[in-house]
């Protein structure tokens, strides 16, 4: 079978690579004799890492967007810069700050840039010898770092910076980024544990997590380029792209039945039957913690409990104010029908342009009062004149990750059932169509054998 | 047969108090904020226990901890004495067991 032998090869590849990984990085004895001083300890041995590391996603929180509508010619977008309502706010606007102390005195530190591998001094897309100097290279690639040291401070001038674990003992275990690496940023991306994307990377939650595999190993990644999907949320690329089939091919099946759906679904909409997280959030509107300090009220589903909304997706994005998700039809000929977690966010638009204001996290942390958070905002982009008028914004997240199971993946009747998972009518079928696809007649004896098989 | 009656009585009587002392049937699920003010690894590191002051009551409750992700962000340090938590927990026979820990965030 060439996918077993395939997917056999690939194992014994991560076997072979993660045993070569766990004999001894060789630069071990160099650091230890010599410590560690920031990346120039590792350019001794590889350098200009550090200088290419400045132009990727991962420093910039930003990059061209080739897929998306309504954006400016030339201009990068990311994190940095983008306003949705996810986390109504970016870099710019939600720069790591002390906030006004709350109700109790009681003040904290937020920002968004918490969440570079910086050390805020020199901040989200710097550049120069100062910026190569300040990344944390040992956050992705030590398996000792001491994550109670990475945290948001204040410096002997009084200036905010984050600060990073560059003891010997950390850069002594360099190796490749283990899951956790990664998740120390993404697990938290939205907002709170697995708010934004509700996956999980373990065992229990997805089958190549149970096979040993980790993130690195399907993002394979080359000068710290990471490749990624067309996510309709996910702007930011480095150029560099991957999907299932690039691992499985797209007819991976014994039964051709399915090979045949793949030319029109998504593996994901079959082998990703669950999501979760944060289904609505309403930034107008914050909610008094216990602690004393205010937070978006959020609801939200454990990582497994959203089922989620199908549609066709070409891999190109609408984007308007009110509405951020995939463009596509049964008919473009380009599209397949993928999963999506929907999100519906509520926050404040401009009346005045109709465009989606962005909000200061600060003010409504500690007091509650969101306009005041759209004031801040507004000052530090220069926006003098604007209404704020609360209205909602749907987005769509793409479901990428929590494969589950083969034995869990969705079969005929999940589908062609007619209470099934999909809207077939939504999807653009026609009536006389609809009544064909859930019809017993497609799938009854393929159903049977399957159901006598499990008896 | 009056006997027998109150016997049969008597054994439905126990099945069901049996019955009632099955497992989960009072185990009550519990959520909380707090701040963790000590973290005590077992020593072969498969266990720990947390002990959380709840934020809005003061009062100190004990977690046991056994979930692999949990215990790892202990030992690498991602959560930490000082950390505020939002948990929830199993509370059974006096023992409180955790489902999910995790830090509080704002956006
Ligand atoms: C004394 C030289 C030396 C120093 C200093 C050094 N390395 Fe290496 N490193 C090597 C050599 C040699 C290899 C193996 C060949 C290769 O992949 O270039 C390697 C491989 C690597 C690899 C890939 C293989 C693996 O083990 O995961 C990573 C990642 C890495 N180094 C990161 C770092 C980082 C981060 C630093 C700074 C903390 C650093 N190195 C410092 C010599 C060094
Ligand atoms: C805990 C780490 C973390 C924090 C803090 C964080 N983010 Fe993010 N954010 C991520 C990660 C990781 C991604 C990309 C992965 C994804 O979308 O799943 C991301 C993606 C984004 C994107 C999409 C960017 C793009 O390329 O299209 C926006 C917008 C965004 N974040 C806004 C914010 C705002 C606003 C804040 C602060 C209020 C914030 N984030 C705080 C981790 C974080
Ligand atoms: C955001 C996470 C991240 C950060 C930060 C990071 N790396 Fe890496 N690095 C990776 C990943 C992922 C790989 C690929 C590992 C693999 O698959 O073997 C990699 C690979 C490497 C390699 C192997 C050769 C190569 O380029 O592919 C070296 C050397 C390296 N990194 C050094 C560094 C140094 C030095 C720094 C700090 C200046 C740094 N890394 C910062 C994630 C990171
Ligand atoms: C210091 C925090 C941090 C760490 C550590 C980190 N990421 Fe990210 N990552 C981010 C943020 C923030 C973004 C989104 C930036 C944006 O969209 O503007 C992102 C984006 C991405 C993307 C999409 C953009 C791209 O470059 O393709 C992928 C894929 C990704 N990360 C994978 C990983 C993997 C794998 C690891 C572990 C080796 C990792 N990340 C470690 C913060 C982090
Ligand atoms: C089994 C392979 C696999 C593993 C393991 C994996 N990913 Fe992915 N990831 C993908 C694929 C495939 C896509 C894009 C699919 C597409 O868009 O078609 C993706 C997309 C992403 C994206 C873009 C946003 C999104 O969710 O679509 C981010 C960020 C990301 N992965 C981060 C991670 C991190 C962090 C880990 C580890 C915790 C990880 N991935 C583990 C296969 C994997
Ligand atoms: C890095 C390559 C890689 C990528 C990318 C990848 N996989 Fe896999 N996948 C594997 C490997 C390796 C296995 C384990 C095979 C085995 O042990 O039999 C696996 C196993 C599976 C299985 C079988 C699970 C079971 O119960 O046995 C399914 C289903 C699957 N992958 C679906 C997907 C989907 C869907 C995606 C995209 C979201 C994806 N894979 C992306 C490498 C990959
Ligand atoms: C219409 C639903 C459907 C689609 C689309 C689909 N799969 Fe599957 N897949 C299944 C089912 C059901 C099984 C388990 C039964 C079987 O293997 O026949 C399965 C099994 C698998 C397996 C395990 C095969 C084995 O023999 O162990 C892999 C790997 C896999 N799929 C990957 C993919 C990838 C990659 C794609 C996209 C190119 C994809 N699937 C698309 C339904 C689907
Ligand atoms: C994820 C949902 C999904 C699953 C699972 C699924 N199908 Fe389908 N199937 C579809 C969709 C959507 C179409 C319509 C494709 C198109 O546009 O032509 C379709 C089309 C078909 C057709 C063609 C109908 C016609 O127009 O003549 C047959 C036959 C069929 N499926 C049988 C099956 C069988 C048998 C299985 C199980 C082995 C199965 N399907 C599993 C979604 C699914």
């Amino acid at each position: 079978m060439l996918v077993t032998r395939y997917v056999a090869a690939f194992l014994g590849v991560v076997l072979m690579v993660a045993t070569s990984y766990a004999k001894e990085h060789e630069g071990k004895e160099y650091i230890q004799e010599n410590g560690y001083k920031g990346p120039e300890t590792c350019e001794e041995c590889h350098p200009g890492t550090a200088k290419a590391f400045l132009e990727t996603v991962h420093w910039k929180h930003a990059s061209k967007v080739d897929y998306v509508d309504n954006l400016k010619a030339g201009q990068e977008y990311g994190m940095k810069n983008r306003i949705y309502t996810m986390c109504n706010g970016n870099d710019i606007v939600n720069n790591l700050k002390e906030i006004p102390p709350n109700e109790a005195g009681k003040t904290k530190f937020t920002g968004c840039n918490t969440c570079h591998p910086g050390d805020h001094a020199v901040d989200v897309g710097s550049t120069g010898p100062e910026a190569e100097q300040a990344i944390d290279c040992l956050i992705c690639h030590s398996g000792k770092y001491d994550f109670s040291k990475r945290k948001p401070a204040k410096d002997k001038d009084g200036k905010i910076v984050m600060t990073q674990d560059r003891s010997t003992e950390a850069a002594m275990d360099i190796g490749r980024p283990a899951i956790k690496n990664c998740m120390v940023c993404h697990e938290s991306a939205g907002g709170g544990p697995l708010i934004k994307r509700g996956f999980a990377m373990t065992k229990d939650a997805d089958v190549h997590a149970a096979k040993g595999l980790v993130c690195v190993d399907c993002h394979t990644v080359k000068n710290h380029r990471f490749p990624t999907g067309k996510d309709p949320n996910n702007w930011a690329n480095d150029g560099v792209y991957l999907t299932c089939a690039g691992c499985h091919n797209e007819k991976p099946h014994k039964d051709d039945d399915y090979n045949r759906h793949t030319a029109y679904i998504a593996c994901q909409t079959c082998h990703i039957p669950r999501t979760g997280g944060a289904f609505a959030k309403d930034f107008t509107q914050w909610a008094k913690m216990d602690n004393g300090f205010y937070e978006p009220s959020t609801l939200k589903k454990e990582v497994n409990e959203t089922t989620p909304v199908y549609a066709w997706y070409n891999l190109t994005v609408s984007n308007t104010p009110h509405f951020i998700g995939p463009k596509g039809s049964r008919s473009d000929g380009k599209s397949k029908i993928y999963p999506f977690k929907v999100y519906q966010g509520k926050a404040y638009y401009n009346k005045l342009d109709g465009q989606l204001l962005s909000m200061d996290f600060a003010p409504p942390t500690a007091t509650g009062d969101t306009l005041a958070g759209v004031a801040a905002a507004a000052k530090t982009l220069g926006i003098k004149k604007y209404e704020p008028v609360p209205g909602w914004q749907t987005i769509y997240f793409g479901s990428n990750h929590q494969v589950a199971p083969k034995s869990k993946a969705l079969t005929c009747a999940n589908c062609h059932a007619i209470n099934g998972i999909l809207n077939f009518k939504q999807l653009g079928y026609g009536d006389k169509e609809v009544e064909k696809l859930t019809s017993p007649a497609i799938y009854f004896n393929k159903a049977f054998k399957i159901q006598q098989e499990n008896e | 047969m009056n006997k027998l009656f109150s016997i049969a009585i008597l054994l439905t009587a126990l099945v069901i108090s049996n019955l009632s002392l099955a497992p989960f049937a009072n185990a009550e699920e519990v959520k909380m904020v707090g701040e963790i003010t000590k973290i005590t690894m077992a020593g072969d590191g498969k266990a720990a226990t947390a002990i959380l002051k709840d934020t809005k009551t003061g009062e100190t409750v004990t977690i046991d901890i056994t979930d692999e992700l949990t215990l790892d962000k202990f030992k690498d340090k991602r959560i930490v004495e000082g950390d505020e938590i939002r948990c929830k927990f199993n509370k059974q026979d006096g023992k409180n067991s955790g489902k999910t820990f995790v830090k509080t965030a704002g956006c």
